[in-house]
């Protein structure tokens, strides 16, 4: 029954980690070669600026990916550590006069707090419910930083001491997005990895096999607030000024969703292929139909969503741990959330969820 | 053979609505026992297992494992406990492999150290191989779960259960859907791993698996209990034959 | 006094629009278990009909909902048998996303073609009955009676005729219905083709009382969700009753708590879902069922 794909042959996929190795070393190389305003040559500030922001959204596109696809739990305000992050970082420089390395880690702190105090409450939850109760939190935070005028200067806006180094920036976040896959593909080969496959496949037998459905739910969902909110303090700092409407934007979780789902959801590679292509795709719509390139990504989404849901990687492979939307969270035509009032008699799933 | 009570139930009650699917039951598993559970469709033997593993929260009366009350625990903690099950429809996780579902049973074992970030002992993977091993699995250690077969994935569950060396083993309906040749595999394995000391409380259709199997018989009927006893007085007993094969002449269907 | 009264009423109001807004996301919830998120976006395209017919046509917007509900209705029927239809039987999670893009379509395209320019709507009832110590806006009090209207000819047409009867039919056992004859495709292109019809209705009425634009819809899609889960999927008295604790709970938060102004709204909807969520899932009303385990 077993699929024999391009991916699965050993060989494609060693040729393709060995390419990706070698994209790695060109790109750490290339900043060398960077070019001032008016001069000739290929790699300008804007070049490298372009492949920071892309860095950045392999790294959120990986740890949304975590949650959302290795657990199953799709997350639809994802960009609210983002937000978080970059606050946290904003107001511990500015407000508290901390250097930026102190300030950005005060800011993850920040997120994981919040990823805690949230998770516990919206963990309870189950597909739909979850996700738009994460939508309703990220709209709220946005509203909370607009109100929370003394720290945040609400919808004024806050602007950071200006550090321009693009090379810097770039270098950083090249470094945590290697760094961030490398630990998704080390997660997915532990305990911890399995768990979560468990808990997305089947989350009431994860919990009648002994494993505590909850921990692992809060622990992931905070793994993915850090490194989200490691990316938004770092882009606050970027772009030296930030304000809610700039912040907290909804395309910013769209971008990482549609990204994780064309790569492929659950799969470790899927996040990365999947940015790398869309990011250029958007630049691409940027650059030649800036007016038409939301409805052109909504259209995508529909697309994908609807007749390609393996993404790239999933349906060039049988053995990538994949996850077809179409298994993602696959008890719900069954079972609804928890909260469901179709809850009856024989359904496994009345006690899922609770903590 | 029979030692002291391992699992005991005391008027084990569940509603649903206005229906009550276990009706006061009192039931006990002695220690090294092959307990049988069976009653017709609906009689609430899937039900009374659920209310034992923390399933579903129970509306009256105790169950107690190993002398200790475990009415109130979670699934998780009722299976760190030592009690394991496998499931009526096939639960093993199609996208991890064989070993890897066999080491997840057991994860709990380390969870929530900062150990469940690394890859499982070396003693760990040897086990599995060797459960894999004892139910046939072996040569697909490193499949995915998804490429077996229905009596293969019963296997594992199996498999699963016995990975955190429990003490009590629940079985629903471990023979439902796979071939004879199969079904007397897992007999066969059912006999080794009681022969090892474990015990075992099962769900059955088949009343020949039961009997050839079971020390002891309990027979459900409309969510209450209405005999207790060896699979020889159970056949014999005129209200269980009512009941059970009253109205459709012994066939023994699911 | 006077001021808590006053909050009271426009709280009743503020509820009404919600009430009558709400309807359509609820019977798609409830009947095919589809969350709509571009149910926004159908208020958006109903309030921007009953822009573009004054425009053009000088229609009132009481008017123009003659028009606007079957053009909707029929719109709504097409993204069903295009979009819809093909991710019923599949996981929520398909259809949250398919509905997310369509939202994101939609609001863009309408910003393309009308751009983002915040529009008004004149309704020709204007102005409020001065009750003394109160006022009462009249373009409110018609969209809660509309809404009352609405919603009562909806009960009708769901408890006794024969479509009504096979839609209920269909959103509690979908097996159950097909075995009996019915026909759950075209039952479902129906339903979804009212609730869009409905809430495009919903749209252009309520499109005198505030600025239109392409993005107003994200926030009614939440506070549509958060009042759909609180008052049990389908049902019409819950769409009713909570709508208008949604309506009251925000003006009197936005009245009463200073400083933080109407932004309080969409925080107290979160607060309130979250909470409803977690204790009684179920919502506050029966409701109709959405399809049961198999």
């Amino acid at each position: 029954m077993s699929r024999h794909l391009i991916l699965d042959n050993p060989a494609v996929r060693r040729a393709g980690l060995l390419l990706t190795g070698m994209a790695v070393v060109v790109l750490a190389i290339m900043p060398i070669f960077v070019v001032e305003r008016g001069q000739e040559g290929f790699v300008t500030n804007s070049l490298l600026f372009s492949f920071t922001q892309m860095f950045m959204m392999i790294a959120m596109a990986s740890s949304w990916n975590l949650t959302g696809g290795f657990t199953g739990y799709v997350d639809f305000g994802h960009a609210v550590w983002f937000g978080i992050g970059a606050y946290g970082t904003g107001v511990f420089m500015t407000k508290v006069g901390l250097s930026f390395p102190v300030a950005t880690a005060g800011g993850v702190v920040v997120a994981v707090l919040a990823a805690l105090l949230i998770g516990s409450a919206t963990l309870r939850l189950r597909g739909p419910y979850f996700s738009i109760a994460m939508l309703a939190t990220f709209v709220a935070m946005r509203e909370i930083i607009r109100i929370a005028k003394p720290l945040t200067d609400g919808g004024e806006g806050m602007t950071l001491p200006p550090y321009l180094n693009r090379p810097l920036f770039f270098y950083v976040t090249l470094i945590l997005a290697v760094l961030v896959v490398t630990m998704t593909w080390w997660l997915r080969r532990t305990q911890f990895g399995s768990t979560l496959i468990a808990i997305r496949e089947d989350e009431v037998g994860a919990d009648m096999r002994g494993i505590d459905t909850t921990l692992h739910k809060i622990t992931v969902f905070a793994i993915s607030a850090a490194i989200t909110g490691l990316v938004g303090g770092l882009w606050a700092y970027q772009n030296t000024f930030i304000d809610p409407d700039i912040v907290f934007v909804e395309r910013r979780t769209l971008d990482i969703i549609i990204a994780t789902i064309l790569g492929g959801l659950g799969t470790v590679a899927g996040p990365v292929i999947g940015s790398v292509a869309f990011y250029w795709l958007r630049d691409l719509m940027w650059s030649h139909f800036l007016h038409y390139h939301l409805i052109v990504t909504g259209v995508l989404l529909i697309t994908l969503v609807m007749w390609v849901p393996e993404g790239i990687v999933g349906s060039l492979s049988d053995r990538s741990g994949a996850t077809p939307l179409g298994r993602l969270l696959h008890r719900d035509r069954g079972a609804r959330p928890t909260t469901s009032p179709a809850d009856d008699s024989d359904s496994d799933d009345t006690r899922g969820g609770e903590s | 053979m029979n030692g002291s009570a391992l699992l005991e139930g005391r008027g084990v009650l569940k509603r649903f609505g206005g229906l009550c699917a276990v009706d006061k039951v009192d039931f006990q598993v002695n220690e090294g026992e092959i307990v049988g559970l069976i009653g017709p469709n609906g009689s609430g033997k899937t039900t009374l297992f659920n209310c034992i593993t923390g399933v579903h929260e129970v509306d009256g009366g105790e169950i107690l494992f190993k002398g200790e009350d475990i009415t109130d625990d979670q699934p998780y903690q009722i299976a760190r406990r030592g009690l394991a099950r496998t499931f009526q429809v096939i639960r093993v996780y199609r996208d991890l492999t064989v070993e890897e579902n066999l080491l997840l049973s057991r994860q709990w074992g380390e969870v929530p150290t900062i150990r469940s970030f690394t890859r499982a002992d070396r003693s760990l993977h040897d086990k599995a191989a060797e459960i894999a091993d004892f139910l046939l699995l072996g040569h697909h250690l490193y499949d995915k779960a998804g490429i077996l077969s229905g009596g293969q994935r019963r296997l594992l569950e199996l498999g699963m259960t016995l990975m955190p060396d429990p003490d009590l083993i629940l079985l629903d309906e471990a023979t439902s859907g796979i071939n004879p040749t199969l079904i007397e595999t897992i007999k066969d394995r059912i006999r080794e791993m009681n022969g090892r000391g474990l015990t075992l409380m099962l769900v059955e259709h088949d009343i020949r698996f039961i009997s050839d199997l079971c020390d002891r018989v309990i027979v459900l009927n409309y969510g209450k209990k209405m005999a207790d006893g060896t699979p020889d007085e159970i056949k014999s007993d005129e209200a269980v034959l009512e009941a059970y094969f009253g109205d459709d002449g012994g066939s023994d269907d699911a | 006094m006077n001021q808590l009264l006053q909050a009271l009423i426009n709280g009743v109001m503020l509820g009404g629009f919600y009430a009558i807004m709400v309807l359509g996301f609820s019977i798609i919830w409830g009947v095919m278990g589809v969350i709509n998120l571009a149910h926004g976006e159908i208020v958006m395209m109903g309030a921007y009909g009953a822009w573009i017919l004054q425009e053009n046509l000088g229609m009132d917007p009481i008017f123009s909902v003659v028009i606007i509900f079957p053009v909707m209705m029929v719109f709504g029927y097409v993204v069903q048998r295009v979009l819809i239809n093909r991710v019923i039987e599949r996981p929520h999670m398909i259809a949250l996303l398919v509905t997310f893009g369509l939202s994101i379509v939609i609001s863009n395209v309408v910003k393309l073609r009308y751009s983002g320019t915040p529009r008004s709507v004149e309704g020709s009832m204007r102005g409020y009955w001065d009750l003394g110590s109160v006022t009462v806006p009249k373009t409110k009090t018609a969209i809660l009676v509309a809404a009352l209207i609405v919603m009562f000819v909806l009960h009708l047409f769901l408890k006794h005729s024969r479509l009504g009867k096979s839609i209920r039919a269909a959103s509690q056992n979908r097996e159950a219905a097909r075995i009996v004859g019915i026909e759950i495709g075209r039952v479902y292109a129906i339903t979804f083709a009212i609730a869009i019809g409905l809430t495009a209705l919903a749209g252009a009425m309520i499109a005198p009382t505030q600025a239109v634009y392409p993005f107003m819809g994200g926030p009614l899609t939440l506070r549509a969700f958060t009042i759909t889960a609180l008052s049990g999927l389908g049902s019409i008295p819950g769409a009713l009753f909570g709508g208008l604790a949604v309506g009251v709970i925000e003006v009197m938060l936005a009245t009463f708590v200073p400083r933080v102004g109407t932004n309080v709204g969409i925080v107290s909807s979160f607060v309130l879902l979250v909470i409803v969520l977690v204790v009684r899932p179920q919502g506050l009303f029966g409701g109709l069922k959405p399809r049961s385990p198999q």
